[in-house]
């Protein structure tokens, strides 16, 4: 597996030892969730073909595209033969969130060789970026040593099943009822995500404002509703952080 | 969907994962962020997990009624079940089981 990698730098031994913890870390850290990241991977091979793509055609995206929700956006409008402004807008909108996690990553990704950011970009996914801003939001940035290895473990694990899974999805799921609704399983998977992460009183009232506005942004065309809550749930979030430590006591909180 | 109708849409897709996912971390340095934004953007994961997870469980169709139905029930015993025994395999199976029930019941 992916635990050894050299680092191409001469480094002292116990710093080694630093990186090679961070690979070991990163792949044990994201295990937990393999399986059901494999039950979504395969979800997503399945609708690529469903919307009519051919084989090869939803392999090839799903290895340069590589981004799961993008794909099930964009496939039903290829169906239609969206024009290919459309298509892209859609792509756009839904990957908007990336600039986000763009954002949050870079202090700590910064030091890296352009070569190391672009492998990164490519490797990034929501999964993974929680799962590294979990295990290093309380570190200041600057243990530059862990970041590298750790986020890619994590992330070359993922892709690995994610791709696997896809491709098996793409080949044998026309065979699986779709009454079964996979899917499903990929999207509980996530609350195992969120809910942990749901410790303070802000953090809940995002979780409220986010989950209200993409309700109703369900509304609006070309999935803008997806970007349309991370912007009110962070905006909730910062407000509750500021005016909760005045007056504190109203709000209780919904479900999750 | 022709071959050539399916590469273009696809160049434009790996266009697009390239910006959104690559942009910032190249040229980040340039576009400096203010504390305010910086201390938000720790709400962006979660927000953004609930963005996604809330329209699988509670779907509303564009021009139709909202639907509150066995999906959400669903995620909502998973989520507990969760809670309960921390651990993904359970949530999975206790949600999926639950849907599966809850849409042979009703």
């Amino acid at each position: 597996m992916s635990v050894q990698l050299s680092t191409g730098e001469k480094s002292l031994p116990a710093r080694l030892s630093i990186k090679k913890l961070a690979w070991l870390m990163g792949g044990r850290h994201i295990a937990p969730n393999l399986f059901a990241l494999s039950v979504w991977g395969f979800v997503t091979g399945v609708a690529m073909v469903n919307y009519g793509l051919a084989a090869w055609q939803a392999v090839l995206i799903s290895f340069l595209v590589y981004a799961g929700s993008l794909q099930l956006t964009v496939a039903p409008l290829m169906a239609l033969n969206a024009p290919l402004w459309v298509v892209f807008f859609a792509a756009m909108i839904v990957n908007l969130r990336f600039i986000i996690f763009g954002a949050s990553l870079y202090p700590y990704f910064r030091h890296f060789s352009v070569l190391r950011r672009m492998v990164a970009g490519y490797f990034l996914t929501d999964v993974g970026f929680v799962l590294f801003m979990n295990r290093f939001r309380a570190q200041r940035p600057g243990r530059i040593g862990m970041y590298y290895g750790y986020y890619m473990s994590a992330s070359v694990l993922l892709w690995l099943v994610w791709q696997v899974s896809t491709v098996l999805g793409i080949y044998v799921g026309s065979y699986i009822p779709g009454a079964w609704s996979l899917e499903y399983a990929g999207v509980f998977t996530l609350l195992a995500i969120v809910i942990p992460m749901v410790r303070t009183h802000p953090m809940l009232v995002t979780v409220v404002a986010a989950g209200a506005a993409s309700w109703v942004g369900q509304q609006l065309p070309f999935r803008l509703g997806l970007f349309m809550a991370i912007v009110v749930g962070v905006v909730a979030g910062v407000l509750a952080e500021k005016y909760g430590k005045q007056g504190r006591k109203t709000k209780k909180g919904g479900a999750k | 969907m022709s071959v050539e109708y399916v590469l273009k849409a696809t160049a434009l897709m790996v266009l697009c994962a390239f910006i959104t996912r690559v942009g910032y971390l190249l040229i980040g340095g340039y576009i400096p962020l203010s504390d305010n934004v910086k201390s938000g953007l720790r709400y962006a994961p979660v927000a953004a997990l609930v963005a996604i997870i809330v329209p699988s469980l509670l779907p509303w169709a564009q021009g139709e009624m909202p639907r509150v139905g066995p999906e959400l029930f669903a995620g909502l015993i998973a989520g507990l079940a969760f809670f309960r025994f921390r651990s993904i395999l359970v949530l999975i199976a206790v949600g999926m089981g639950t849907l599966w029930l809850l849409r042979w019941v009703f």
